[in-house]
C-alpha cells in the first residue's frame, strides 16, 4: 500500500505542473475564453483514480497556486477545488464504471460546480465578471476528458 | 453525514468530510483575511516568486522565438525599418524642439502656483512577460516587482499613453490593471476644452467609456483625452485616449460615449513605470476653527 502510494506521487506532481502551465499559457484572445481548466481536469482525475495518494491536498494546494497565479482573491479556487476535488472523490467508485458519456456528464457537472464557486467568491468579493463566456469552459473540459483520460493512463501506466 | 463517509478497497475510512472541511474552512479564512486585511501581502509576494520559475518556463519559448525572428532578419527588411526610423525620428526631434523651453516654462507656472503634483520623476521601463492571467480580466504580468520599487497604484505608460496601473506587486514581478478592465477608472479631461470627467474600463480592451457626461456636454468625436492628474494616481497631461463615438439620446441624460484607448493595449510588450515628483510644499494645515465657548 504504501509503494503504491508513493508511486503514484511523481506523476501526480508532474501533470499539475503541466497543467498550471497550460492554464497561463499564452493563447490569441479569441481562443482564450475557450480554454479548460486544465488543472481541474487533472485534480478531478486523481481524485477519482488514487484518492489515496492525497487528492484533496493536491486540490487544495493545486487551487492556490491557481489564486497566486492568476492574481485572485487567495483561496478563491482553493474552495472550489477543494469543494468539487471531495465531491469527485466521493463519487469516484461509482464514475469509475460509468459509460464514457456519463463520465463526461459528471465532470460537466463538477466543472460548473466549480465555475459557480469561483463565481460566487468573486461576486462576494465586490469584483464579479458577468461575462457569458466563462460557462463554456465546462462544456469544453467536459469534451477534453476522455483524451485525458487515455493520456494520464499511459502516463503512470509506465 | 454517515453516506460521506466513504471506506476505501481496504476497508479503512478516509476520513474524506474531515478534510474537506479543514480545507475549505482554510480557504475560507484565507478569502475573507485576503479581502479585508493587508496581511497577506508578504505572503503573497513570497508565493508571487515560487510562481515564477513556472511562469518564466512558459514565458521563455515565445521570448526565444521573439529573439529568433528579431535576429534573422533580411537586409532589406533591416533597410526599410531603418529608413522608416529614421523619418521618425525627424518628426518626433522636430516636435521635440520646443519641449525644453515649454516644460521649463509649464515648471515655473506650477511653481507659482504651489502645485509640482503629478509631475513625473523617472522611468524605469519593464516587459510584459508573455503568460496568460485570467481570460476575464484585462491584466499581464510584467518582470518588474517590488525590488525594483514598483509600488500597488503606481502609474504605467507605454509609448501610445496611459496603459493602466499596478495592481499587485509581487518580489520580482507585478500585475498591471489595463484602462480597458472593467474595474478600472482614471481621472481625464478634454484637451480640446479641458473639460473633467472619468474614463471607465469595459472589459473590451479596444474600447473605454465616459459614462458621467451630460447629453449637453461639449464633446465631439476625434477628441483627444488626457489624464488630469485629479487624485493623483496619474501624472496629468499624458495621452488616455481618443473619443470615437458620441451617442445622444434625448430621453437620457446622459451620453454614451466610446473612448479608443492611445496605449497599444494588446500590442505593447515594453512599459513605462512612473515615479512622480514628491509634492514640493505640503499645504499649511487649515487653521483651527475658534473654538465655540459656552456661556
Amino acid at each position: 500500500m504504501m509503494r503504491d502510494t508513493r508511486i503514484r506521487r511523481m506523476p501526480m506532481a508532474l501533470s499539475a505542473l503541466v497543467a498550471l502551465a497550460l492554464a497561463i499559457l499564452p493563447l490569441p484572445a479569441v481562443l482564450d475564453a475557450f480554454r479548460p481548466d486544465f488543472l481541474v481536469l487533472v485534480v478531478f482525475y486523481w481524485c477519482i483514480e488514487s484518492p489515496r495518494a492525497g487528492g484533496l491536498s493536491l486540490a487544495f494546494f493545486a487551487g492556490l497556486a491557481l489564486d497566486v497565479i492568476q492574481g485572485v482573491v487567495l483561496g478563491q479556487h482553493a474552495l472550489a477545488l477543494t469543494l468539487m476535488g471531495a465531491w469527485a472523490t466521493h463519487l469516484r467508485l461509482r464514475i469509475r464504471v460509468f459509460s464514457m458519456l456519463s463520465q463526461c456528464l459528471v465532470v460537466f457537472m463538477l466543472l460548473t460546480g466549480y465555475q459557480f464557486i469561483v463565481f460566487w467568491v468573486d461576486g462576494a468579493t465586490g469584483n464579479p465578471v458577468t461575462n457569458f463566456s466563462r460557462w463554456l469552459a465546462p462544456i469544453i473540459g467536459a469534451l477534453l476528458w476522455p483524451v485525458l483520460i487515455s493520456f494520464m493512463g499511459k502516463l503512470h501506466e509506465r | 453525514m454517515v453516506a460521506f463517509r466513504s471506506t476505501d478497497a481496504s476497508g479503512r475510512t478516509t476520513g474524506l468530510l474531515f478534510r474537506c472541511v479543514l480545507y475549505s474552512l482554510i480557504a475560507l479564512a484565507l478569502i475573507i483575511v485576503d479581502k479585508r486585511y493587508a496581511h497577506l501581502v508578504k505572503i503573497r509576494q513570497f508565493l508571487s516568486v515560487v510562481a515564477y520559475p513556472v511562469q518564466v518556463a512558459v514565458a521563455s519559448p515565445f521570448e526565444g522565438w521573439h529573439w529568433f525572428r528579431d535576429n534573422v532578419t533580411t537586409r532589406d527588411a533591416l533597410r526599410a525599418d531603418k529608413t522608416k526610423l529614421e523619418a521618425e525620428l525627424r518628426v518626433a526631434q522636430f516636435r521635440l524642439q520646443r519641449y525644453e523651453a515649454l516644460e521649463a516654462e509649464t515648471q515655473r507656472l506650477r511653481a507659482l502656483r504651489d502645485n509640482t503634483a503629478g509631475v513625473t520623476d523617472r522611468f524605469v521601463i519593464g516587459d510584459i512577460m508573455n503568460v496568460d492571467l485570467d481570460a476575464f480580466r484585462e491584466r499581464v504580468l510584467v518582470d518588474k516587482g517590488a525590488g525594483d520599487g514598483v509600488y500597488v497604484g503606481q502609474a504605467v505608460l507605454d509609448s501610445g499613453g496611459v496603459f493602466g496601473q499596478v495592481a499587485r506587486v509581487g518580489q520580482l514581478t507585478s500585475e498591471v490593471i489595463l484602462v480597458s478592465d472593467a474595474a478600472h477608472a482614471i481621472p481625464v479631461q478634454i484637451n480640446r476644452n479641458g473639460l473633467r470627467t472619468v474614463a471607465v474600463g469595459t472589459g473590451d480592451t479596444n474600447r473605454l467609456k465616459l459614462p458621467y457626461l451630460p447629453t449637453s456636454a461639449d464633446v465631439v468625436a476625434g477628441d483627444l483625452l488626457v489624464t488630469s492628474g485629479l487624485g493623483g494616481g496619474f501624472p496629468a497631461g499624458y495621452p488616455v485616449g481618443t473619443i470615437a463615438e458620441v451617442k445622444r439620446d434625448p430621453a437620457q441624460s446622459l451620453a454614451d460615449v466610446d473612448v479608443k484607448p492611445a496605449a497599444a493595449l494588446d500590442r505593447s510588450r515594453e512599459l513605462l513605470f512612473v515615479w512622480l515628483k514628491p509634492q514640493a510644499a505640503e499645504l499649511p494645515p487649515p487653521a483651527k476653527p475658534a473654538p465655540v465657548t459656552k456661556k
